[in-house]
């Protein structure tokens, strides 16, 4: 029987530096590790523990993935200090995953937060494999400064695509930046979307989804098409160690993404 | 194959003895007023006892450790590999209700637990009835008899001169056929007399609850709910001194961590029970913490305890054996804090 607590062996193939505390490792597993949009892994250091991360690629790549990392903590800082060549474990992938089934033929409000922008690339780069199945693609992201912006790199790219678009802002500016400032939710408005059918995807901070989540409740979005990545303290992925509990759900395999009807009666769920 | 058997006072000791060559057995060994489990080969025969409640230690002991390995990275690893199955003697029912809880933890879900799996699979229980209650008990408050009705192999039910056998299980089958020339047929009137002792306990503990004065079951729920914002929680844990105690001792709680560890440049994955008492048990990154105050810890474990399994697996995640109350250094009794939610 499989040994559900042992991880597959990965080779960090390249690392990219996004910002200066965040970084995508670009993973190479020694078996294929196959995972749906929105599901998670467990990312090992061996001898040292694991955290649960969305890989940020596109999940049509079956042999290779990449993890977006911001250095918050212990096991992040270590693997901020790993070198292309290290070796990793990855345990998963877990959870549900976006329903992306329910995206078809929608129009689509996707919005991040900081590093929360991470697995909502590889929802976009899902969605960018069979755009002609969506309505219209928008983007807001906000992050806290210019030089804290993920996927710089990518973000003009994108921009160029049909039937998407890309609104961004700061919440403090410097002297480069010439977009919007302000929290991601003073971007929330103005939307050309029928609020009744139009699906919302956000992922970030647990300050910044509540705040989020009211002003699109706010706008006229429906709870049921309100799509929420929750976030608590994880150690085995499994619905068995009983740490990511939030309300009759856990996290781990009931979500992480859960729609705001699920949750919005549940105590505290945003602490 | 029949379901009732009787056993002879006189032959359980080379009973369990015949048992003990193919199973690790453990038997309730008296001590003070409680029981403890003995390895049966440590035992003088004069030593084998009847246990008329439940032990000191949870039968999760036998079937995850406090502390264990349970990967070596990137090899094979099996620590399931142990030598003998095990046996254990003298079960009771709040212990075999727990195990639906465990069961579900650890068998079943996306994954099961491979380590699990095979010690359960290999775990022969052999339960009995309580033929008395500690003033801890409360299995009845929370819909558990003070006998077994499930999750056993075989059961010993006491009476005069011997014992009612049930059979539970097809191992518990496969057992009574292998040792065949203990067990008869039991009569009508053996099971009837096994009934009749039953019921007393029943009734008696019925009275030590009235005045215990725990509320109803089908309340439990709801209050634990809707005293949500309630100040019992804070009133009820000025003493924790979060041991964890509560939870390592209790059949039902399963919580555990997965750490990593670096010996002799070998790096395994451990499992080490959790407790949701302690304050970092939701600590997130960056610091914040949920349950960042002793009252929200014991909040917590009374949702999970009494909403999330009824809502889940429907049924509490306590079997009301009391074991908690007993380990307490702080006095905190899950009983009082029922009854002070059922007031609120
Ligand atoms: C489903 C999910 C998806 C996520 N996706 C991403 C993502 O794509 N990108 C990203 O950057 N982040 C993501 N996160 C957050 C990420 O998991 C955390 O940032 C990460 O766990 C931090 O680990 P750390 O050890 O560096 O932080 P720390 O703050 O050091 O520790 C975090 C956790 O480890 C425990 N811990 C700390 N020290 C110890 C110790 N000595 N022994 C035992 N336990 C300890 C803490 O209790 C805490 O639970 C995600 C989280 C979840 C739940
Ligand atoms: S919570 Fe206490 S009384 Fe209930 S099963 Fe656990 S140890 Fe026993
Ligand atoms: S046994 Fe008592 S003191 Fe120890 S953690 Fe539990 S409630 Fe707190
Ligand atoms: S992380 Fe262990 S139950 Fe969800």
């Amino acid at each position: 029987m499989k040994n559900i607590y042992s991880p597959i062996k990965a080779v960090i193939e390249n690392i990219t530096e996004e910002t200066p505390t965040i970084k995508t490792f670009h993973l190479k597993p020694v078996e294929p590790i196959v995972f749906r949009t929105g599901q998670f892994v467990e990312l090992t250091v061996p001898g040292i523990g694991e955290a649960p991360f969305t890989p940020s690629s596109d999940p049509f790549i079956k042999d290779r993935l990449e993890i977006t990392i911001m250095n918050v903590g212990r096991v992040t800082t270590i693997l901020h200090n790993m070198k292309p060549g290290d070796v990793v474990g990855i345990r998963g992938p877990y959870g549900k995953g976006y329903p992306v089934d329910d995206f078809v033929n929608k129009e689509l409000i996707i919005v991040g937060g900081g590093v929360g922008l991470a697995p909502l690339r590889s929802l976009l780069l899902h969605l960018f494999n069979d755009m002609d199945k969506y309505k219209r693609v928008s983007l807001y992201y906000g992050s806290r400064s210019p030089k804290d912006i993920v996927y710089k790199r990518l973000l003009p790219q994108w921009e160029k695509r049909d039937k998407f678009d890309l609104t961004t802002t700061v919440d403090m500016g410097d002297e480069t930046w010439k977009g919007r400032v302000g929290l991601v939710t003073t971007i929330l408005k103005d939307f050309k979307v029928d609020k009744n059918q139009a699906k919302a995807i956000v992922c970030g901070p647990p300050i910044m989804m509540k705040f989020t989540t009211f002003k699109l409740i706010d706008e006229g979005f429906k709870p049921e098409n309100l799509y929420l990545s929750m976030e608590k303290n994880m150690s085995c992925g499994l619905g068995k160690c009983g740490h990511c509990r939030l309300g009759k759900y856990y996290i781990c395999k009931d979500g992480p993404v859960f729609t705001f009807e699920q949750i919005k009666d549940l105590h505290d769920i945003w602490d | 194959m029949q379901q009732y058997f009787y056993l002879k006072k006189e032959d359980l000791g080379d009973l369990l003895s015949e048992i003990n060559k193919s199973h690790a057995l453990f038997i309730p060994s008296k001590k003070d007023d409680d029981y403890i489990y003995l390895s049966f080969s440590q035992l003088q025969p004069e030593e084998i006892i009847y246990s008329i409640y439940r032990g000191v230690e949870p039968i999760k002991s036998f079937l995850t450790h406090s502390r264990e390995i349970v990967n070596e990275y990137f090899q094979s690893f099996d620590s399931s590999a142990e030598a003998k199955p095990i046996a254990v003697f003298g079960v009771k029912n709040c212990d075999l209700s727990s195990l639906t809880l465990q069961d579900f933890v650890f068998e079943q879900g996306i994954e099961a637990d491979p380590i699990y799996k095979k010690r359960r699979e290999n775990l022969l229980i052999i339960s009995s009835d309580c033929t008395g209650f500690k003033k801890t008990c409360f299995c009845l408050a929370v819909g558990n008899k003070p006998y077994p009705e499930k999750n056993f192999d075989i059961n010993l039910s006491p009476i005069n001169n011997g014992f009612v056998v049930e059979v539970g299980s097809s191992k518990g089958e496969t057992l009574i056929r292998r040792l065949s020339q203990y067990f008869t047929a039991a009569t009508t009137g053996q099971i009837a007399g096994s009934k009749i002792k039953r019921d007393n306990v029943v009734n008696d503990l019925s009275q030590h609850l009235a005045s215990v004065n725990m509320p109803p079951k089908d309340a439990l729920q709801k209050n634990v709910r809707e005293g949500y914002e309630s100040g019992v929680w804070k009133e009820q844990m000025l003493t924790c001194v979060e041991c964890g105690a509560c939870n390592f001792i209790c059949p039902s709680c399963h919580c555990f961590l997965l750490a990593d560890d670096m010996r002799e440049n070998k790096s395994r994955r451990i499992r080490i029970w959790d407790s949701c008492l302690y304050a970092n048990y939701s600590r997130v990154a960056g610091g914040a913490n949920p349950l960042n105050t002793r009252a929200k810890r014991l909040r917590n474990r009374f949702m999970k305890k009494f909403d999330f399994f009824p809502d889940n697996l429907g049924q509490f995640g306590c079997t009301g054996c009391g074991r908690c109350i007993e380990a307490c250094p702080a006095k905190i009794d899950i009983r009082e804090v029922l009854k002070a939610l059922a007031k609120k």
